[in-house]
């Protein structure tokens, strides 16, 4: 417990107010142990510990792989692919300025011990790929632009 | 005299058939939409269609609704046949108030509700409403409620079915969410819960109508709907698809269907379907086409979790739901969706005494945080429930890969598979080789003079073992290992043994389902 003294000034009067800063899952107290440090029976005390790095955005399940909508106007820069799970480019089919047909293969991705071909979502031209092969890609990482 | 009273009733019928006159009529045709009566004229097979609480009207007095006449409340509600069998269906009528809701316009719909369920026969919905009848208040509002009760109601006796035909906004959306299927047409469907002025007021995102509650939105993003249509024409004819494989309620078999294709039929081509190299992909769908009658498959959320196909067809003219990893997808992974819509349409299934196929092809669950925080647990935990609740007969056909928990999760013997036949392909094994040897030999490897040269050994003594499908034939997790070509007539033959077949449950309410 951390208490701590505070002048403050309400219409021209000074008060002395001494306050208790009270801890939460969600920030430590300065000086405490954080939680999951203490011997274990922090996260009993107080449930779950913090998730680990940024949290998933609330509202929906996460959704790999997804082609964007039929009829969804391409973005300014043109439709981005991305790479529907994660995984280690080892070919790439195409090269920028290439007209593809919607299902023809734009690259290959090693992941969970298979060659996963990643397929165009649209007909159209590649722009830009973002990747190189060897390259490792995570879920939702860019591979390449369509025009 | 009875001339002067058919004539009343003649004048009657008809202002309520024109609906909202021709001018409303006119646009609805502009938008490429057919009316709700020449909608069921569609649905139903020819002049079978039969209208009941034709004269029912709204009592609102407030806000000038007492002037105001509905035709036929804004919807049509009857029965008819659809291939000789008797179904019940709603449409709603958008050239009359927008097809908006109010009290009685929902009394019609849930009397015809309890008429099917009372009969025992499929339920279809054609949505088209621009939502609450406002004026009404809370009796439009109550009404919403009394749809909502039926369609749980009936949910697990009588198939039901909706189409989105226009507009499908807010509390609206739940009646078709909690009914079987949901068949949405290209360019003209939307649902949402909040529009894209609400969404836009409250949170700053900018978004059409189509891209937020849209037929390719909900049939590849959200897996809200099932099927998708070009048209409204086409998306009645494929209701009519749907009906030809389900069976009228849950104590009816599925109806025969016509077939000339031979059982015994062979096919040498399926020898080839899945590669020698495990690495390599494949389309499932080149395996399912030439096992069912005459190619006949009717896919179910075709654009969604693509990495399970869920669908219908026959197998000697018996009608069976098919769930199959896709190889072609996220390497045919189980992730969160796929789980997800597995498992409603295996309970679908079981409420409507269809047999499961299950093909089997899957490394394991989707590795990743995502999945993880997502809640794969919870989700994937739907599968087993599913598949150890289900009661009609279940068939499990390994095709390559079955590891681990996932190869459980996919109608395993211990979840209640009655026939488990697999390919000479299969691999059935707690994990794939290269893993289970990191495990199993980790010392020994460290410990070798040359590690690499031992690992590579270790595999190949693990895939000598276990890569194969005949250590769980040994111990009966797998009845028979069978040639590819002969997979049709084998899979009807074992269909046809376990079309009697009669399995209870202990007496309870319901169980937990872990949804």
């Amino acid at each position: 417990m951390t208490t701590r003294k505070f002048r403050v000034t309400v219409d021209g009067e000074t008060l002395e107010v001494e306050v208790e800063e009270l801890a939460s899952p969600d920030r430590p107290l300065a000086g405490q142990p954080t939680l999951g440090q203490a011997g274990g029976a922090v996260s009993a005390a107080w449930g779950p510990p913090p998730p680990p790095g940024p949290l998933q955005p609330s509202g929906g399940s996460p959704r790999p792989g997804q082609p964007a909508p039929a009829g969804r106007p391409a973005a300014g820069n043109g439709e981005k692919v991305t790479s529907p799970l994660p995984g280690t480019v080892v070919s790439i089919a195409v090269a920028p300025g290439q007209t593809v047909k919607t299902g023809s293969v734009l690259l290959v991705i090693e992941a969970m011990k298979m060659q996963n071909e990643i397929a165009s979502p649209r007909d159209g031209k590649v722009l830009e790929v973002a990747v190189s092969q060897g390259a490792t890609v995570g879920a939702g990482d860019l591979l390449l632009t369509l025009e | 005299m009875i001339g002067d009273k058919l004539a009343a009733l003649r004048r009657r019928r008809e202002e309520v058939l024109a609906g909202g006159g021709p001018d409303r009529t006119e646009k609805q045709h502009a938008k490429g939409k057919l009316t709700a009566r020449e909608r069921l004229d569609v649905l139903f097979d020819p002049g079978t269609f039969s209208e009941t609480q034709t004269f029912v009207s709204h009592r609102c007095r407030d806000f000038g609704m007492d002037a105001e006449t509905a035709p036929g409340e804004g919807v049509v509600t009857g029965y008819g046949l659809v291939d000789g069998r008797p179904v019940y269906a709603f449409a709603q009528d958008f050239t009359v108030m927008g097809g908006a809701l109010g009290e009685m316009h929902a009394a019609k719909i849930c009397r015809v509700m309890d008429l099917a369920r009372a009969a025992g026969a499929p339920f279809v919905g054609l949505n088209d409403s621009g939502g609450a009848r406002i004026q009404e208040g809370v009796d439009a509002l109550n009404g919403y409620g009394n749809i909502f009760y039926r369609n749980t109601i009936s949910s697990g006796v009588i198939p039901q079915i909706s189409a989105i035909l226009g507009p499908c906004a807010g509390g609206a959306v739940y009646s078709p969410a909690l009914t079987d299927f949901i068949f949405m047409v290209e360019g003209s469907s939307q649902m949402f819960i909040t529009g894209p002025q609400v969404i836009k007021s409250v949170t700053g995102e900018e978004v059409s109508m189509e891209d937020l509650g849209g037929a390719a939105t909900h049939n590849r993003t959200s897996g809200v709907a099932h099927f998708y249509a070009g048209s409204d024409q086409e998306c009645l004819a494929m209701i009519r698809r749907l009906l030809s494989y389900l069976p009228s309620n849950n104590v009816d078999d599925p109806p025969p269907g016509p077939f000339s294709d031979d059982p015994g039929r062979t096919d040498e081509a399926l020898r080839e379907v899945v590669p020698a190299d495990t690495s390599q992909g494949y389309d499932v769908r080149d395996v399912i086409l030439p096992i069912l009658d005459s190619g006949d498959f009717f896919e179910s959320q075709a654009w969604w979790a693509e990495n399970m196909v869920t669908g219908f067809g026959r197998l000697g003219g018996r009608s069976v739901g098919i769930i199959a990893n896709q190889v072609k997808h996220l390497a045919g992974s189980i992730d969160i969706n796929a789980s997800d819509k597995a498992s409603r349409f295996i309970r679908f299934c079981d409420a409507f005494n269809l047999p499961l196929l299950t093909l089997v092809d899957t490394p394991g669950y989707l590795p990743g945080a995502a999945q993880e925080y997502g809640g794969i647990i919870r989700h994937g935990a739907k599968l087993l429930y599913a598949y150890s609740e289900a009661t009609v007969p279940k068939i499990q056909l390994i095709l390559r890969k079955a590891y681990g928990g996932s190869y459980l999760a996919m109608c395993a013997r211990a979840l209640g598979a009655d026939i488990a036949l697999a390919w000479p392909t299969a691999e059935i094994a707690v994990m794939g080789a290269a893993g289970a040897v990191e495990v199993i030999f980790r010392e020994d490897i460290k410990a070798a003079a040359d590690p690499k040269a031992a690992r590579a050994a270790r595999i190949a003594e693990y895939q000598e073992r276990f890569s194969n499908p005949y250590a769980a034939a040994a111990r009966g997790f797998v009845d028979a290992v069978i040639d590819p070509a002969e997979t049709r007539p084998e899979l009807i033959k074992a269909f046809a043994a376990l079309a009697t077949k009669r399995e209870s449950r202990p007496a309870k309410k319901h169980g937990n389902f872990p949804v």
